[in-house]
């Protein structure tokens, strides 16, 4: 609790030190200044001219600046006071800077912070902008992948018993299981599945064959 | 970790039972699969954007670069480049909406240069085949005054600026076009003769001066050494007696100086000499170029005649005889007030091959060939839409036919029997029709507006603000009808569905309401949204300015909504007027945008006549000058489908469902705070205050939500200097005002609502904000916000929940979720993906007739259409669900079974005979 009030104190010090020196940057100055700085191309790009589709907007578009051949841009006649300067790329993804300009001129570029306003990471003026990232628009179609089958629990649902039933009996090779077997397989016979042929017999020639070849069946079955 | 173990066990313990319900889906989609982007292979599958630019301002062929282009500097402050054969887009730089951004000066040779602003003005360079920067410096005048007179042009790789100070003298300056380096001091040139009638043909600058009847013709090229000016007496000319002072600059010309005398006579300056052509201005619209060919100069005339159409008419300079190959008459071309933007004419094979360049009042642009071919149109007046409305497609005639016959509840069982029959007749007749059909022409026809089986299909009817209006298929994006109204001024224009197209035999029926553009009286236009015919009160010219107007809450028989209007004398209209005897429980408000006062009215109809009675009157914004700066109420007939929400604890907290309440947000200047954004939500028929918020320096953006019982609003906070989203929700408590199903009244106890609030950084600047429309209202709600960036981002209402991080009724903390009150706007929140948008203003959300989709089009300079599934397509299969594959696996699984049967049943062939 101690520590939470400190550090409450010492946020809202800085703040008080931050907006004493605020007023004079508000007022809107008569000078006009400008805004400097140098978009580095993001590395992969495919050579298109990128300077065309990146665009510097000043405090969302109030101010615009064009990119040179050579990624620099120079944004004029800007009153001073306090901008926010975003390049924008249709594709990467660069970091806003928050550019300050006094009343004498003096800039100052600091990293934009919408959370703690006060807190201040300056970075260099003239501005030297990178891409971050590429942006990620879209979600990944899953593909098919031989493990996701593998490890899908349905699959081992069935594949388990499977292995339990096919290898273990082989790998014991004991008479009295596979004795067992015969019986389990004998039992598990599936008898409640129309033959294909059977069923064509008996829609082709009417009952009394069919009658026949079911009795022929029983006949098999008890000779086992 | 043994801290959040206590805290997360009771909640746990509540999701657990949370999760034995129904609605553990909605929970799951709402809260963990919050991620809504699109597939990549589905681009294009159902989005589209459409690129503009503008009207046009200043327009140049690019001939020097191997791909033929047309440079054009727009209103709207764009500088483009069009593709010569397709018209389509090829570079494109949008520049500052405000006078920043006016640009003053296109000039194109192998570069393409551009003068911007007004004081300070910036001289740029651009390549024109790729549209890369080549150089930029700023121009700073001294004399602030007079800059708007400024006059710019390029002479001999110089930038010319000429600034006339009318009656005194005109200074000229002249600047390294590359470098901006001022060649030696501004000139001044001795000029008492100049008004504000003078026109420039650089280098010459013309001005008619002097009294009644004795008016001298002078000009002076202001670029020369030695002073020269050449006077003559207007008389020469013109008969003075019917002169009333009008001289113009020729439309397109880049040969000679030269204008027009009096929409007559056109008049070159040739050698320090006038020199009248022997051509004479057809007609005083007609817009006039001068073009160079082969054949030497060559007068261009182009006008609009409502009896013969459209007509170019081409005459050499010299001779004064006419060219026969490049005349055109086009009857069928309906393009009101000509302008010859550019033309160029080249001769690749001894014959005369003339391109136009033409845009119209009605902001189009075509590209035209000699004998009248257009190559290409643009309409550009869709870089400026005002308002949109999606209206359904009708259903085909054998649907509605079908549901006619389930319409007809009267007669006999026998007449049900023969109308049976009858309809199953005409069905197989249009079957066997169809089936004819689609033996000889299938791929003819273009696919028939009728409704799909989706409801995806519909028609956006967009209202452009130079007065067009235009329909659209959304699907496509392809314009289906048009309509131009020039005397239609679009500010604050509404529009209406007053009937949709269900209700076969009567059309679907759009009013749209503006203001006529001279008086500022009321105009409607009603028409049928699918065909664009004008139906119903078609044009409507009143009388009188409006203050209000809204839909009847009720259909009269014909199943037609009854407009009702207010007017600026508080007397009401209403269209149809048989409709009047069926207005009841009708209220009204009026805000006075500047006051920032509300006026509330209650509509009384006496058996006799409609009238209007007040009833309320508000000051908003805290007694201080307040404006409004929006009001934002419910989408009209808006369903809720749910009227609790269910908490963790299985108990149901009950929405505030006022259909009546509407959001004011008002800003005004204080003495301690600089501004105050006041936001308040009124009831509009009883005037009652229902929950109100204030926000100290800040200032308010005319962005807000408002569906069922949410609010949000957005404004920039000047203390921390970032935007944000503030939300409100309304909530009636734990137990119910009303019983189930009772209609809300606003007049029957007044009861507060509790009120959330909570608001969010956003780390953008925002252009405009929606939130999506389903058919039930079961899908969750996303709010659809467009940046200035370019993006068309969704972000689920979870995020701007205001009850999160708020005490909950059981004293239990609603948890707040892990991330910070700033909104994260990745890349997979971008609706548009990599196709930016410029300068977007405007976003619509529409309902599909699939609950889980909603239609949204962002306009703006570009206009972007896709449809987003808030609650992922529940009612859809995915769309990359495999037919092949489900069918081919069914195969083998039932061949699999016969053939291991037949196996299995040869096994026991053989062990048998063991």
């Amino acid at each position: 609790m101690k520590q939470l009030l400190s550090i409450f104190f010492s946020v809202s010090t800085f703040s008080y030190v931050l907006s004493a020196v605020n007023p004079p940057e508000e007022e809107v100055g008569n000078g006009r200044y400008v805004i400097e700085g140098r978009v580095f191309p993001p590395e992969e790009q495919d050579l298109g001219p990128w300077q065309v589709d990146t665009r510097i907007h000043v405090n969302g578009g109030e101010y615009i600046g064009f990119i040179r051949e050579d990624g620099t841009f120079v944004v004029h006649n800007v009153p001073s006071g306090s901008y926010v300067v975003e390049i924008l790329h249709p594709d990467y993804i660069y970091e806003p800077v928050r550019v300050e300009i006094n009343s004498k001129g003096k800039y100052r570029a600091r990293k934009v912070n919408y959370i703690q306003t006060s807190q201040v990471i300056q970075v260099p003026y003239p501005l030297r902008l990178k891409p971050l990232a590429k942006f990620r628009f879209f979600q990944v179609r899953e593909q098919w992948r031989l493990t996701d089958f593998l490890f899908n629990p349905m699959v081992i649902m069935m594949v388990l018993p499977l292995l339990f039933i096919m290898i273990l009996p082989k790998m014991m090779n004991d008479p009295e299981t596979k004795e067992d077997l015969k019986q389990i397989t004998n039992l598990a016979k599936m008898s409640e599945m129309p033959e294909m042929s059977e069923m064509f017999t008996s829609f082709f020639s009417g009952g009394a064959a069919a009658k026949a070849s079911s009795s022929k069946a029983k006949q098999v079955k008890k000779r086992q | 970790m043994g801290l959040l173990s206590i805290h997360f066990k009771p909640n746990f313990l509540g999701l657990l039972k949370c999760l034995n319900k129904l609605n553990w889906f909605i929970v799951f989609f709402s809260l963990i699969n919050l991620s809504v982007c699109i597939y990549e292979d589905q681009i294009g599958k159902f989005d589209w954007r459409q690129t503009y630019v503008g009207r046009i301002k200043f327009s140049q062929f690019d001939t020097v670069s191997t791909a033929k282009k047309i440079i054009v500097a727009t209103e709207e402050n764009v500088l483009a480049a069009l593709n010569l054969k397709t018209g389509q887009v090829v570079w494109r730089h949008v520049f500052e909406s405000t006078s920043t951004g006016n640009i003053q000066l296109l000039h194109v040779t192998e570069k393409v240069v551009t003068v911007t602003g007004s004081n300070p003005y910036l001289v740029r360079g651009w390549d024109s085949s790729t549209g890369v920067l080549l150089w930029e410096w700023s121009l700073t005048l001294q004399n602030e005054e007079q800059s708007e007179f400024s006059e710019f042009w390029v002479q001999n790789n110089m930038l010319v600026h000429m600034l006339p100070v009318f009656g005194s003298h005109v200074e000229v300056s002249m600047y390294n076009l590359l470098s901006g380096q001022n060649r030696g001091a501004t000139s001044k040139l001795p000029a008492t003769w100049t008004n504000d009638g003078c026109v420039l043909s650089a280098p010459y600058y013309t001005c008619i001066s002097g009294g009644v009847g004795t008016q001298q013709l002078l000009s002076l090229d202001v670029t020369s050494n030695a002073v020269q000016l050449l006077s003559r007496p207007i008389s020469e000319y013109v008969t003075v007696n019917t002169y009333d002072g009008g001289l113009r600059p020729l439309d397109t010309n880049n040969v000679i100086p030269a204008f027009t005398l009096d929409d007559k006579k056109i008049v070159l300056i040739r050698n320090n000499q006038f020199e009248i052509l022997k051509t004479e201005v057809v007609d005083p619209s007609a817009s006039v170029a001068l073009v160079d060919t082969m054949h030497g100069q060559v007068i261009l005339q182009a006008w609009f005649d409502e009896n013969e159409g459209f007509t170019v008419k081409a005459h050499n300079a010299a001779t004064g005889a006419e060219v026969p190959e490049l005349r055109v008459l086009e009857p069928e071309l309906k393009l009101a007030e000509p302008e010859l933007a550019a033309a160029t004419c080249s001769r690749p094979r001894d014959q005369l091959a003339c391109r136009l360049l033409l845009t119209g009042a009605d902001d189009s642009v075509h590209l035209m060939q000699q004998g009248g071919r257009v190559i290409w149109s643009r309409e550009e007046a869709l870089a400026n839409v005002v308002a949109v409305e999606f209206v359904e497609l009708p259903v085909s005639d054998l649907d509605a036919a079908i549901e006619s016959e389930f319409d007809q509840k009267e007669g006999s069982i026998w007449a049900a029997f023969t109308r049976r029959l009858q309809t199953q007749f005409q069905q197989l007749q249009t079957l066997i029709q169809s089936l004819q059909k689609g033996e000889g022409e299938e791929d003819e026809a273009p696919p028939a507006l009728v409704r799909d089986y989706f409801g995806l299909h519909k028609i956006i009817v967009l209202v452009t603000d130079v007065g067009k209006i235009f329909g659209m298929d959304n699907l496509s994006g392809a314009l289906l009808w048009q309509y131009y109204e020039p005397s239609l001024d679009t500010e604050n224009v509404l529009v209406y569905t007053r009937r949709t197209a269900r209700y076969p035999p009567y059309d679907a029926y759009v009013t749209i309401v503006g203001k006529h553009e001279e008086s500022g009286n009321g105009l409607i236009i009603s028409l049928n949204p699918i065909t664009g015919a004008l139906i119903g009160e078609k044009l409507m010219h009143l009388d009188v300015q409006l203050l209000q107007c809204a839909l009847l809450h009720r259909p009269d028989n014909e199943k037609l909504y009854a407009l009702i209007l207010l007017d600026k004398d508080e007397n009401v209209q209403i269209l149809p007027g048989s409709a009047a005897p069926l207005v009841e429980n009708m209220y009204m408000y009026v805000a006075e945008k500047n006051t920032a006062r509300v006026q509330g009215y209650a509509l009384v109809y006496d058996g006799r006549s409609l009238w209007a009675r007040r009833t309320w009157q508000v000051q908003l914004g805290g007694g201080g000058a307040a404006r409004v700066v929006l009001a934002a109420r419910k989408a009209a007939a808006e369903r809720v489908h749910s009227p609790g929400r269910v908490l963790p604890d299985r108990s149901v907290l009950y929405k505030y469902l006022n259909p009546n309440l509407v959001l004011f947000v008002t800003e005004g200047p204080d003495p301690l705070h600089k501004d105050v954004v006041v936001a308040t939500c009124v009831d509009a028929v009883s005037g009652a205050v229902v929950a109100a918020q204030t926000h100290r320096r800040a200032r308010a953006l005319p962005l807000a939500i408002h569906t069922e019982h949410y609010l949000a609003y957005l404004y920039y906070n000047d203390k921390h200097r970032r935007t944000e989203i503030a939300t409100l929700e309304l909530y009636e408590g734990q137990s119910r005002w009303l019983g189930a199903g009772a209609a809300f009244s606003s007049l029957a106890g007044r009861r507060a609502p509790s009120v959330e609030r909570q608001a969010y950084i956003l780390a953008a600047a925002p252009a405009a904000a929606a939130t999506t429309r389903t058919e039930k209202a079961l899908t969750d709600k996303h709010v659809i916000l467009a940046l200035s960036s370019g993006a068309l981002v969704e972000i689920p209402w979870g995020y701007l929940e205001a009850r999160r991080g708020g005490l909950a009724e059981d004293g239990s903390v609603i948890p707040a979720q892990a991330s910070p009150p700033e909104l994260l706007l990745g890349g997979d929140a971008r609706l548009n993906y990599n196709r930016s948008l410029a300068r977007p203003a405007r976003v619509h959300a529409a309902p599909a007739g699939l609950e889980s989709t909603s239609l949204v089009l962002a306009t703006g300079l570009d206009l972007f259409y896709t449809r987003v599934a808030p609650s992922k397509t529940f009612d859809l299969l995915k769309d990359d669900f495999d037919y092949y594959l489900i069918t081919i696996v069914l195969a083998a699984l039932i061949l699999a079974t016969y053939s291991t049967k037949y196996f299995a049943s040869r096994k026991i062939l053989k062990m048998a005979w063991k």
